[in-house]
């Protein structure tokens, strides 16, 4: 645009003037030089700071789902009402449900309030309901795995319900809960008391990041574990089913399929393939996994195939690309030492590819393992309330979720714990996708060859 | 004069090895060798003459029937090796190739370590019985190669990180190491410097005991030196051969007059 000649310029004539003063066209051009690195700077800068504040929201959002409200109750585990018989047969502990265990609880809370003389009204039944709904089961869960505590006094670790989780981490106020059914002021001054007493408080939870999701009304039991197992059964399946077919297409395509108008037409549908919204490979593994070829809905399985399609194009793509990157002279040298065309390749040009199919296998593995709306279509996004799998085969087969949907799933929910659960899926979602990239740099930087 | 050459050596007795006929080569719609007929013999130094682009590499490569790699080309007429028709159609190539070696224009080792390298040719055709076998020929092909005094301390070394001279001459010791009968040479020398090419030069002189060695060189002075016949390609005719004396200081055509003097090329 500054190049073209103004007419009505005069024409330069460099010829006698002075090297120490710059003319006017070197300023022009310096000057343009000038904007253009501004540009880039004020660029680069807007796209840092947006960064920052969204590692800035994530985490300060997400922390706290690591975090939840326990509090610490000495249970007194009657044999009459856990095990009426005495025999400590487990079919028979089994029978108790959870509603046989919430009068311990209230048991807990008056025993509590005689120890420490905390001064309430409420009733032993509002007392307990500060503990989450999944307290009895937790209760219940121990005391299966070890019968033998029948009988005995335990002190126990009980999840608080989300309103005194949030009262702990500023969600809540008194303010804000004076339309609230879950909890009263009266028992927000219990939970104060109690924080005072040290008996109450926060602590990290591994349960967020090993458990299984949760209803609707237990928030603070929800966990990514099961999710985070239905991923990897995925990628498992992606990695098993798409690194061998795609680094075999590659091959073929590149050193051995002959250049014609097939092969044109192929590689230009890989590329398209590429492009194509990951939601049509969702109703692709519809209609052929699951209405055709029947296999079970919301399966990993079904899921892991579905996104084996999707990061196909992207392994080949990545392939290919490391495939040309190797110097023709490679293969020369092999082929004229009397090297078949196959063994040129799988002797010397695969092992030169191999760090780059390896990156793009990565960052494909890591594109799927982010992607969620083909999940959506195939029933892998809702509340699917499962226990994590005993085998790798009933991982595949049963019903599970992925980390996206489950962060999905959470947002749309309406407790606001369940939003904060949600930011903090994504810590972890982002956790594994920075370790997959970061290996796939390391790989490259590791087993890069110069020649 | 022919009967002074005879006297001076005994070049001209050796067997014909290679027997080119009306060799065309095509590459898409050009035609970029025509009616080439030539006589290679054992135990020679030929080299390859001509200005950039005249065929000669293209020839040379029709020769271990490296054309074939490259999709576009067409080789027509007939090329036998000791007789034997390389183009028909019970050849393997792979096997031609391991009978004709080549060297190429750029040291292109492979990124292994140097014994790898030597050792690479020799395991695929199973060249050895076991480990000392291949030891004794890595190290046969080395001596030849010119290099092992360099590289003997370092065997397991990478060959990449030879100098560019070593390392074409670790690329002829792996070429030798597959014992070819004739080796073909694509400007062995473009990529390396005088000290380097004289290396290899000598190295080449030495090879003409025991192979048919085919050489394609940009340098006229490198022809003189090395070789005993020289061929003079243009426009990819072959517009003269015979031996290096003669072609140097007696051409008979007028096109080869001009090029040797400097006039085209």
């Amino acid at each position: 645009m500054s190049d073209i000649p103004n007419p009505a310029a005069p024409i330069a004539d460099p010829r006698g003037a002075s090297l120490l003063v710059q003319d006017g066209r070197t300023k022009r051009r310096n000057a343009a030089e000038d904007r253009f690195k501004l540009y880039g700077i004020v660029a680069i800068t807007i796209g840092l700071l947006m960064l920052l504040t969204l590692l800035f929201t994530i985490v300060s959002r997400g922390t706290g789902a690591f975090q939840q409200t326990f509090v610490t109750l000495s249970v007194p585990l009657l044999e009459d009402k856990l095990d009426k018989n005495g025999n400590r047969d487990l079919e028979e502990i089994k029978k108790v449900s959870t509603f046989g265990y919430a009068p311990l609880l209230k048991a807990a809370f008056e025993t509590k309030i005689e120890e420490t003389g905390i001064e309430t009204e409420l009733k032993s039944k509002a007392m307990a309901d500060i503990l989450s709904k999944d307290a009895a089961a937790q209760l219940r869960d121990h005391v299966l795995a070890n019968p033998e505590l029948i009988g005995s006094v335990v002190e126990f670790e009980f999840l608080t319900n989300s309103r005194v989780d949030g009262y702990l981490k500023g969600r809540v106020t008194r303010e804000s809960i004076a339309n609230d059914k879950n909890i009263s002021a009266e028992q927000l001054d219990l939970v104060d008391a109690l924080v005072a007493d040290g008996s109450l408080a926060k602590r990290f939870n591994l349960d967020f990041i090993t458990g299984a999701d949760a209803s609707d009304a237990r928030p603070e039991a929800a966990g990514m574990g099961v999710a985070m197992i239905g991923s990897f059964a995925m990628m498992l399946v992606v990695l098993v089913l798409a690194l061998p077919i795609g680094v075999a297409a590659s091959i073929y395509l590149e050193e051995f399929a002959p250049k014609n108008w097939i092969t044109d037409v192929i590689e230009v549908n890989i590329s398209n393939l590429a492009a194509v919204p990951s939601i049509v490979f969702g109703i692709l593994g519809l209609a052929v996994f699951i209405n055709y070829m029947h296999l079970p809905n919301s399966a990993p399985l079904v899921g892991g195939l579905v996104l084996t399609l999707m990061t196909l194009p992207t392994i080949i793509i990545s392939t290919r690309a490391s495939l040309k990157s190797v110097p023709p002279s490679i293969r020369d040298a092999a082929l004229g030492v009397g090297a078949s065309k196959m063994q040129s390749v799988f002797h010397h040009v695969l092992p030169l590819a191999a760090p780059g199919i390896l990156t793009g296998t990565i960052i494909g593995l890591a594109q799927a393992l982010g992607e969620t709306a083909p999940l959506l279509l195939i029933g892998m996004v809702g509340f699917i309330a499962s226990n994590p799998p005993e085998s790798i085969a009933e991982g595949l087969m049963s019903p599970n979720s992925a980390m996206p949907a489950q962060i999905y799933e959470w947002a749309k929910r309406a407790d606001p714990a369940f939003y904060e659960r949600a930011w903090g899926g994504i810590i972890i979602l982002l956790v594994f996708l920075i370790s997959m990239n970061a290996i796939a740099v390391l790989l490259r930087r590791r087993f890069e060859r110069r020649w | 004069m022919k009967d002074n050459r005879y006297s001076e050596s005994d070049v001209t007795t050796q067997p014909v090895k290679i027997a080119a006929r009306n060799v065309q080569v095509y590459y898409g719609d050009s035609h970029a060798i025509r009616d080439v007929d030539i006589d290679i013999n054992d135990k020679t130094v030929t080299a390859f003459i001509g200005p950039s682009g005249c065929g000669k590499s293209t020839f040379l490569r029709c020769i271990n029937r490296m054309n074939d790699t490259i999709d576009a080309a067409l080789v027509t007429g007939d090329i036998r090796i000791d007789g034997e028709d390389i183009y028909d159609k019970r050849v393997d190539p792979v096997q031609l190739r391991a009978k004709v070696g080549m060297v190429f224009q750029k040291p292109n080792p492979f990124p292994k370590s140097i014994y790898d390298n030597v050792a690479y040719g020799p395991r695929i055709h199973g060249l050895a019985r076991n480990k000392s076998d291949l030891d004794e020929i890595v190290e046969q092909a080395l001596r030849r190669g010119a290099i092992w005094n360099e590289v003997k301390d370092r065997l397991h070394s990478p060959g990449t990180g030879l100098s560019g001279g070593q390392q074409q001459r670790l690329c002829i010791a792996r070429a030798v190491a597959t014992e070819p009968e004739v080796l073909l040479m694509d400007e062995p020398c473009s990529a390396l410097d005088p000290i380097a090419t004289a290396q290899v030069e000598e190295l080449i002189d030495e090879l003409r005991q025991n192979y048919s060695v085919v050489i394609v060189t940009h340098s006229m002075q490198q022809a003189a030196r090395v070789s005993q016949k020289t061929a003079f390609f243009h426009l990819g005719n072959l517009v003269e051969y015979g031996d290096t004396d003669d072609i140097f200081t007696r051409p008979k055509d007028p096109r080869t007059e001009s090029y040797i003097t400097g006039r085209i090329g």
